[in-house]
């Protein structure tokens, strides 16, 4: 073992298992990593906060002390976004009243695009819920997963379907655009009433990803409506849906973030 | 600090969101040394990091219904830490871009006197901040790699990596210090 090996070791003991034995009999022989561990574990030494501090602390809190219910356990959060996103998806649709365009793409087409943008809503709703509480568990960072989901559904449209040159392109861009949006708007009043429950730590991240979830919704809509198969306009304007909520939603959340940090300062 | 002092941290947790008056003391008592120790590291003065403290445990009141009894109090905690600190961080900056600089600046305080072996607060204090505040939450506050990984929104591989690099600059600080004399360290202070 080397004592780059140790450092991992010393990590990893850091979460409370023993060094191993190749560890320790490296210890022995290498006098780096004895000043290293000697220094590691110096006790830190704490300066306790003034008791005037503490006292105002504790008096504060005390004032204001009341139960309080704990958050209900993920899996609840986590059904009701999804619930919210398919029923805007199929209240719209139904509203809408037009035959569903998925019979003009191939089974293929359409299982693809369709499964994609159920499993991205799936997981930014499982994002969302775990952002919704301190210091919970993120399987992918938040950020990453955002970006990850807009970049795998743009490759499978890319894949899917063709590339076509369209005369009337902004046109009928603009028209998907404009319904994609409405519909992203209107979803993104629910999910921000279930994520108000909890505490927000991040806003321009939970803003972006909840935008993106919203915007997801007019992309569904628009993929199971839209008859255009061209991969331009899907890109531009089913796509586009998504990524601009997405960019609306980090906005308000920076927004929400400043104006929290002069109130505090105010106070 | 030794993680057995943690070890009643949830049943506080609980008791506090009943509304016990003698939770809240004894989780400020318990947890404010390492948070005032995290915010330290950070901020320019002790005044600044009694503040955070103050807008930490504040805010902790604020947001009490989202921990979850069962869960590790301490991600929890720090992730709200991390936050108020960022947003102090902010706050700060703000008020000092506005601040007119004074025409004479003030003495620095004379060198600390050659130590053989510098301490871990002056080591870490030459780490950047993602590094420091990993370093400090494992070693100060006594987090493990998978609580920091929560508190940090970040994956224990992510975490391991930081320690890595912080733990590899640390070793090169130590022996540069233990050979030439605290050249890098002579800099900071």
């Amino acid at each position: 073992m080397n004592c780059n090996e140790v450092t991992d070791a010393l990590i990893e003991k850091s979460a409370s298992t023993p060094l191993s034995s190749q560890a320790e009999e490296h210890l022995r022989g290498c006098k780096h990593c004895q000043e290293f561990v000697r220094m590691l574990n110096e006790p830190v030494s704490l300066d306790s906060p003034s008791p005037a501090i503490l006292g105002q602390i504790e008096q504060r809190i005390v004032a204001d002390l009341r139960p309080v219910r704990p958050l209900l356990p993920a899996r609840y959060f986590f059904a009701v976004m999804v619930g919210i996103f398919f029923s805007i998806v199929a209240l719209v649709g139904y509203r809408m009243g037009a035959a569903l365009s998925v019979g003009f793409m191939s089974p293929l087409q359409a299982g693809v695009i369709l499964s994609a943008l159920a499993a991205g809503a799936g997981s930014l709703a499982y994002s969302l819920v775990h952002q919704m509480v301190p210091g919970d568990r993120h399987r992918i960072p938040p950020a990453l997963l955002a970006a990850s989901i807009v970049i795998s559904l743009a490759i499978a449209i890319v894949v899917m379907f063709q590339f076509q040159h369209e005369r009337n392109f902004w046109g009928g861009s603009w028209t998907c655009l404009r319904a994609g949006l409405t519909i992203g708007v209107f979803a993104a009043v629910p999910f921000w009433l279930v994520l108000r429950r909890g505490a927000i730590l991040t806003p321009p991240l939970t803003g972006a990803a909840t935008g993106l979830l919203a915007g997801l919704v007019g992309t569904s809509v628009l993929e199971m409506h839209c008859p255009n198969l061209d991969a331009w306009h899907i890109l531009v304007s089913h796509l586009g849906v998504a990524v601009l909520c997405s960019v609306a939603g980090l906005a308000a959340g920076l927004a929400t973030g400043i104006m929290g940090r002069r109130l505090v300062h105010r106070k | 600090m030794p993680k057995r002092s943690f070890l009643d941290l949830d049943q506080w947790m609980e008791r506090y969101q009943q509304a016990d008056p003698e939770a809240p003391v004894a989780l400020v008592a318990a947890l404010s040394p390492a948070l005032l120790r995290f915010f330290k590291g950070q901020v320019a003065t002790r005044e600044q990091a009694d503040d955070l403290l103050q807008d930490t445990w504040l805010r902790i009141h604020r947001v009490r219904h989202t921990y979850r009894p069962g869960e590790p109090v301490l991600p929890w905690v720090y992730a709200i830490a991390r936050r108020v600190r960022v947003d102090g961080y902010r706050r700060t900056r703000r008020i000092t871009v506005h601040e007119t600089a004074v025409e004479v600046l003030p003495e620095r305080a004379a060198p600390v006197a050659r130590n053989p072996l510098p301490s871990f607060a002056t080591l870490v204090a030459v780490l950047p901040d993602a590094q420091r505040e990993v370093v400090t939450m494992l070693k100060v506050g006594g987090l493990s790699l998978e609580e920091v990984a929560r508190a940090t929104s970040s994956t224990v591989g992510a975490v391991k990596q930081k320690a890595h690099r912080a733990y590899d600059r640390l070793r090169k600080l130590l022996q540069s210090s233990a050979g030439d004399g605290q050249g890098e360290l002579n800099e900071l202070q």
